[in-house]
């Protein structure tokens, strides 16, 4: 039983990471008011040039490299099409959906099923994690997976919290014509946030094929990216609960896990089903809720999705 | 003549103006403007990879409009195409994104598969039903998004597709198991459906496409000659203004999304007896998602989604003709997203006129953006004039 439980925690917080990774740069981006529905084909990108990558020179860092400037430059096409061109954010970013799952899967189809020859190690914490039934859990993860959930949440909360680059990005969210006003450039915030969130989606992709799974097939990115997107929502916009909803999502996911363990008789295919229904229902039932009590938690950056324009 | 004018004025001397009313026309041209620089882009990046994109545009266009085989599987291909893009287009109007038509369309191909296996009759009695069956699937399956959407305010574009991914594992759960055929060489599929749809003559091309044809003159009657198409559209366009008037704006909302269901699921159901007879985890090329350039490239009018639903499937035969060369139907994906991409700089841009303030004043050109669009009007704008 303690190995279970172990187990469970370990394999949500390795499956929540890819999540976190990629909405925590949703997040950022949305800050600054631009929306990426094409997270999951960036993940894709970033998931295959990783691999890809990683067949000429066998090291998980400069598959990351690689995965970064792939993000980045997918970061570019989308920021160009919508901050500087102005376009529609939803029929563009379902243009990089597409444009990036379609890519990624055209030129990894060579790739596909070759396990990661040069994986991430996992770090093993030395005293954290001795500590009885959680410490092996907890501390025995890929560095992604300690950026994930120990280095950047802190550090976008404090970012952009705390710091005046931070409350200039939250202005050009909420406020961008006032945002203008007082000199900051509210098309370079945004252009600037979402190429970086672009790179962090590319990144959580990179963990999946060269940490998490670590292989690349069709199906490495099914869903992820929109499980970020969704996340990014339901945790109204806020780094740490990002982090919480991701774990939450993780430990739907290790549930697949669970039942191969205890030998549960529920077919794989529903078992797989559970992150999206999940997804789904945290989407609706703390609305529901709010409907009863007539309060109102709409959170979002109140420019999110608009184009600014001086006018 | 435009151009040249261009090249001289080239020293920032012209203004972009916002235009008050943008002309269809100038959409229309923007479209198909981007769907060529969409293919330039793959044909210069086929080039770079070192294949010939001029041999393959030849086999692409041989092989589907070059013979009857291919211009019937190009008008197979288009049926689930054109239903999706309908699906899709119906929501459009109302600003609605229905992005789970993959799902509703896997769903309505099961529940027609489940009339078709299990439900005995005659062929004339079970086809309505697995039309009906298809239709109430489709719907079923956008339910909870339509109505999340209509009362909650919940976005439907993640909602419904989230939903894609739980449709396909439930009919790879029935395909690969409980109602798999155990027969030699069937490869994780159901047994086949006795009842079909009848085709044309000797053609691979069956009756699907008259469902599709029928749906769309359907549609447009309703959105341009009744009541209820009037609400959509002012709903669609202001949702305040519409509810401001009266109109049942979260009424609508709920009816349209279950009409765009049962559509993709009415696809679902042409493609099982039409085309491939066997359910499996493998029965649509991304239909779905495809359906959503078709809307996006008809600006949800259902006739312009009728010749757009064949033009990619033309695009998509060539994927498919083209998997010696390596090219796959993922590589139509990607050709689709940068299709979306230049479509929606380019609607941008056909709002947009560019007042050149030099040598020749009343001198009009349209242009928007930078970079790529500017080059995309320019042909858009010398096309035009």
């Amino acid at each position: 039983m303690e190995q279970i439980l172990s187990g469970i925690l370990e394999q949500a917080i390795a499956a929540g990471a890819a999540i976190l990774l990629a909405a925590m740069g949703e997040l950022m981006a949305e800050r600054t008011g631009v929306l990426n529905l094409g997270v999951e084909g960036i993940m894709a990108m970033g998931a295959v040039s990783a691999i890809i990558a990683e067949t000429f020179i066998p090291n998980p860092y400069f598959a990351l490299l690689i995965a970064i400037l792939i993000g980045l430059a997918m970061g570019v096409i989308y920021a160009t099409t919508v901050v500087s061109c102005k376009a529609n954010q939803t029929l563009s970013g379902l243009g990089m959906l597409f444009l990036g799952t379609g890519l990624a899967r055209w030129i990894g189809a060579g790739y596909s099923g070759m396990p990661a020859r040069a994986p991430f190690a996992t770090i093993r914490i030395p005293i954290l994690a001795d500590i009885p039934l959680v410490g092996e859990a907890l501390f025995n993860h890929t560095i992604l997976v300690y950026i994930a959930y120990l280095v950047l949440p802190p550090l976008v909360t404090f970012m952009i919290y705390r710091t005046r680059h931070g409350m200039n990005m939250r202005a050009v969210g909420e406020n961008p014509a006032a945002a203008d006003a007082c000199g900051v450039s509210v098309n370079r915030i945004r252009f600037m946030y979402t190429c970086v969130g672009s790179a962090f989606a590319a990144v959580g992709g990179c963990y999946l094929t060269m940490s998490f799974t670590p292989a690349w097939s069709d199906f490495t990115v099914v869903g992820q990216g929109w499980i970020a997107i969704a996340l990014v929502i339901f945790a109204s916009w806020r780094p740490w609960r990002v982090v919480g909803g991701a774990l939450l999502f993780g430990g739907v996911t290790s549930l697949a896990f669970v039942a191969q363990v205890l030998a549960w008789k529920v077919p794989s295919e529903f078992l797989n089903m559970l992150p999206y229904l999940a997804t789904l229902a945290l989407m609706i039932i703390p609305l529901l809720k709010m409907l009863r009590s007539q309060r109102k938690l709409t959170t979002a950056p109140a420019a999110l999705g608009l184009p600014y324009e001086r006018s | 003549m435009k151009r040249s004018d261009r090249t001289t004025a080239g020293k920032r001397s012209f203004r972009l103006m916002r235009r008050a009313e943008t002309k269809p026309l100038y959409e229309v041209i923007c479209r198909i403007v981007s769907v060529l620089l969409a293919l330039l882009v793959a044909g210069v990046v086929i080039k770079l990879i070192g294949m010939s994109p001029i041999l393959m545009l030849q086999k692409a266009l041989k092989s589907t409009l070059g013979s009857s085989y291919g211009f019937e599987q190009a008008l197979v291909l288009a049926t689930p195409l054109i239903l999706c893009g309908l699906s899709v287009a119906v929501g459009l109007r109302m600003n609605i994104w229905n992005i789970g038509a993959e799902g509703q369309l896997f769903m309505g191909a099961w529940a027609a598969t489940w009339v078709g296996l299990f439900v005995p009759g005659p062929t004339a009695l079970i086809l309505p039903l697995m039309f009906i069956a298809g239709a109430l699937a489709g719907a079923l399956w956008i339910l909870i998004p339509a109505l999340a959407r209509a009362f909650l305010n919940v976005n439907e574009i993640i909602t419904t597709l989230l939903l894609n991914f739980v449709a396909i594992l439930f009919v790879n759960y029935f395909a690969i198991g409980p109602w798999r055929d155990s027969g030699v060489g069937i490869l994780l599929a159901t047994k086949r459906v006795p009842a079909e749809l009848p085709t044309f003559g000797n053609s691979y091309v069956h009756y699907g496409i008259l469902i599709a044809a029928a749906i769309a003159l359907v549609l447009a009657f309703a959105i341009q000659r009744t009541k209820w198409g009037y609400e959509i559209r002012i709903i669609g366009r202001n949702r305040r203004a519409g509810r401001f008037a009266g109109m049942p704006v979260n009424r609508n909302i709920l009816l349209v999304m279950l009409i765009s269901g049962a559509i993709a699921g009415v696809a679902g159901m042409s493609e099982l007896a039409g085309n491939v007879h066997r359910l499996s985890g493998t029965i649509s090329n991304q239909y779905g998602y495809q359906g959503i350039i078709v809307a996006a490239l008809s600006s949800g009018s259902p006739l312009v989604v009728l010749p757009v639903g064949f033009l990619l499937a033309i695009l998509l035969n060539a994927g498919i003709v083209l998997q010696a060369q390596g090219i796959s139907v993922n590589t139509m994906l990607a050709i689709n997203g940068v299709i979306l991409l230049f479509a929606a700089v380019g609607w941008v841009a056909s709002q947009y006129r560019l007042v050149v303030t030099r040598d020749q004043p009343g001198d009009e050109m349209e242009e928007g953006g930078e970079g790529i669009s500017m080059d995309e009007e320019g042909e858009g704008g010398s096309g035009r004039e």
